[in-house]
């Protein structure tokens, strides 16, 4: 990255940027809301998986459950990504910097998210459990049917902040040659020596995921609470 | 139906239930009474494996209920059971809280399972109901969908945890009157209760339980008239004195 103090006041804000790099800002945006997407699916399922491992009635998988949470969630998202951008080739595998950033980001938000939804299920009352498993229903039934559909309404809110995480933390991609938003923002800047501007449009484009997921969140909730 | 051999249970050091020994038959109307914290709930819980047992025996529909190798789930179809607290499920529709372990368990047909539904909505007399959310409804309502929750899956036995405990006064009532008419069509029945007016007018039988053993066991007649156990006598005459 190159800095460069801003000259006078005339140019805070050097619109121009904008629109001659136009293609790059976009080429960026769409591939960050490519991998946030793939990611945000991905941790959603694996975070689902793990919380109910964690809760299950079978001990070794609650021992893997706390093991993967404790042990991802511990350490920055950086080494995750690097994992499996420099672990995985010793192993055979080479994935480019964009998969890897994308699996990274969801094994690592999965984390969280499992955290997210075992609270939420652990605040269902046990009636519920007791209720859905004495009609006869197999323990992974009562969780799709009758436990998570309520947990998930008690999830929404700190689901909504991860995601929100997930989406900036993909600016990790940069240092993996993602083709990110952030990663041309840096190849913008290279060219503009603008780095203000350059990287006022970088942030704005964020907000344009970002806002309106959080708008959507609360919006969600308040839907979900009607029928309470 | 259900027959119990020497069955105990704990709970870490503390002993819940005491070689209890009981037999139901089919079509009986078994009640369990006795102060709070006598094991009652636990003793009706272990038939459906709600709780384990820690030793004896119990066999439910000539099934080991705590073999490792019982089908407790294929077990459980055959069992209804009615919580204090109802444990309605708030997300779904009455009628679906009513259809979905007749289409999950048993894989009937949505519109074989909603004709069930009402077939016994109507029975406890709140068809009109069907299409609202649990927490629409009354206790008393709450708890009588819960009764045909459990009769939709046509069950064998049906067991009832304090069915009434949690309701107001006034709709107590009507949950009794559908258990009492379920009793009079044959339905095996283990209840926990402390409606003794119910427990003289419907039960085959009256099981007293204190500190976790079954105390007494006689018909109402004889229980309520003249208990042979003193812990029984006093457990009724602080009943009477309220």
């Amino acid at each position: 990255m190159h800095f460069r103090k801003q000259g006078g006041s005339n140019d805070m804000l050097n619109f121009s940027i904008l629109e001659r790099y136009i293609d790059s800002y976009l080429a960026g945006f769409y591939n960050t809301i490519q991998s946030s997407v793939l990611a945000l699916i991905g941790s959603f399922v694996l975070g689902t998986v793990i919380a109910v491992f964690r809760i299950a009635p079978v001990k070794p998988l609650n021992w893997f459950g706390t093991a993967y949470v404790e042990f991802i969630r511990n350490i920055p998202l950086l080494l995750v990504v690097f994992f499996f951008y420099l672990g995985l080739p010793s192993l055979g595998i080479t994935l480019d910097g964009f998969v890897c950033g994308t699996i990274g980001l969801a094994v690592y938000t999965s984390s969280f998210i499992a955290e997210a939804i075992r609270a939420g299920i652990m605040s269902v009352p046990k009636g519920q459990t007791e209720a859905a498993l004495a009609s006869g229903l197999t323990y992974l039934k009562t969780m799709r049917h009758i436990i998570l559909p309520q947990a998930i309404k008690i999830v929404i809110p700190p689901l909504g902040n991860q995601f929100i995480n997930l989406i900036k933390n993909s600016s990790i991609l940069t240092v993996f040659a993602g083709f990110d938003l952030m990663y041309y923002g840096d190849i913008i800047n290279t060219d503009t020596f603008d780095t203000f501007s350059t990287y006022i449009f970088v942030a704005m484009f964020y907000l344009l995921l970002t806002i309106p997921l959080s708008f959507a969140v609360v919006r969600i909730e308040r839907r979900l609470a009607r029928n309470d | 139906m259900i027959f119990f051999r020497e069955v105990d249970k704990h709970y870490g050091d503390f002993q819940v239930l005491k070689g209890i020994n009981l037999q139901v038959g089919q079509g009986e109307v078994v009640v369990v009474v006795g102060p709070s914290g006598s094991g009652k709930s636990t003793l009706l819980r272990c038939i459906n494996r709600l709780e384990t047992i820690t030793s004896g025996e119990l066999v439910v529909h000539d099934v080991k209920v705590n073999d490792r190798k019982a089908d407790i789930n294929k077990l459980r179809r055959d069992i209804g059971m009615v919580f204090q607290q109802f444990n309605l499920y708030p997300h779904k529709k009455v009628i679906d809280n009513i259809t979905l372990a007749p289409m999950k368990v048993l894989g009937l047909s949505k519109k074989e399972a909603e004709e069930t539904a009402m077939y016994y909505l109507e029975k406890v007399g709140i068809q009109d109901k069907a299409y609202a959310y649990p927490s629409k409804l009354s206790g008393g309502q709450q708890q009588r969908v819960a009764i045909a929750r459990g009769l939709a899956m046509k069950p064998k036995i049906m067991l009832f945890d304090e069915p009434t405990s949690a309701l107001d006064p006034e709709m107590v009532g009507e949950v009794l009157d559908v258990m009492k008419t379920l009793a009079r069509e044959g339905m095996t029945m283990v209840v926990v209760t402390h409606e003794m007016g119910f427990a003289r007018e419907v039960a085959d039988r009256v099981v007293f339980m204190d500190q976790g053993q079954i105390v007494e066991e006689a018909t109402p007649a004889e229980f309520f008239a003249s208990p042979r156990e003193e812990r029984a006598r006093a457990f009724l005459s602080r009943l009477i004195a309220h």
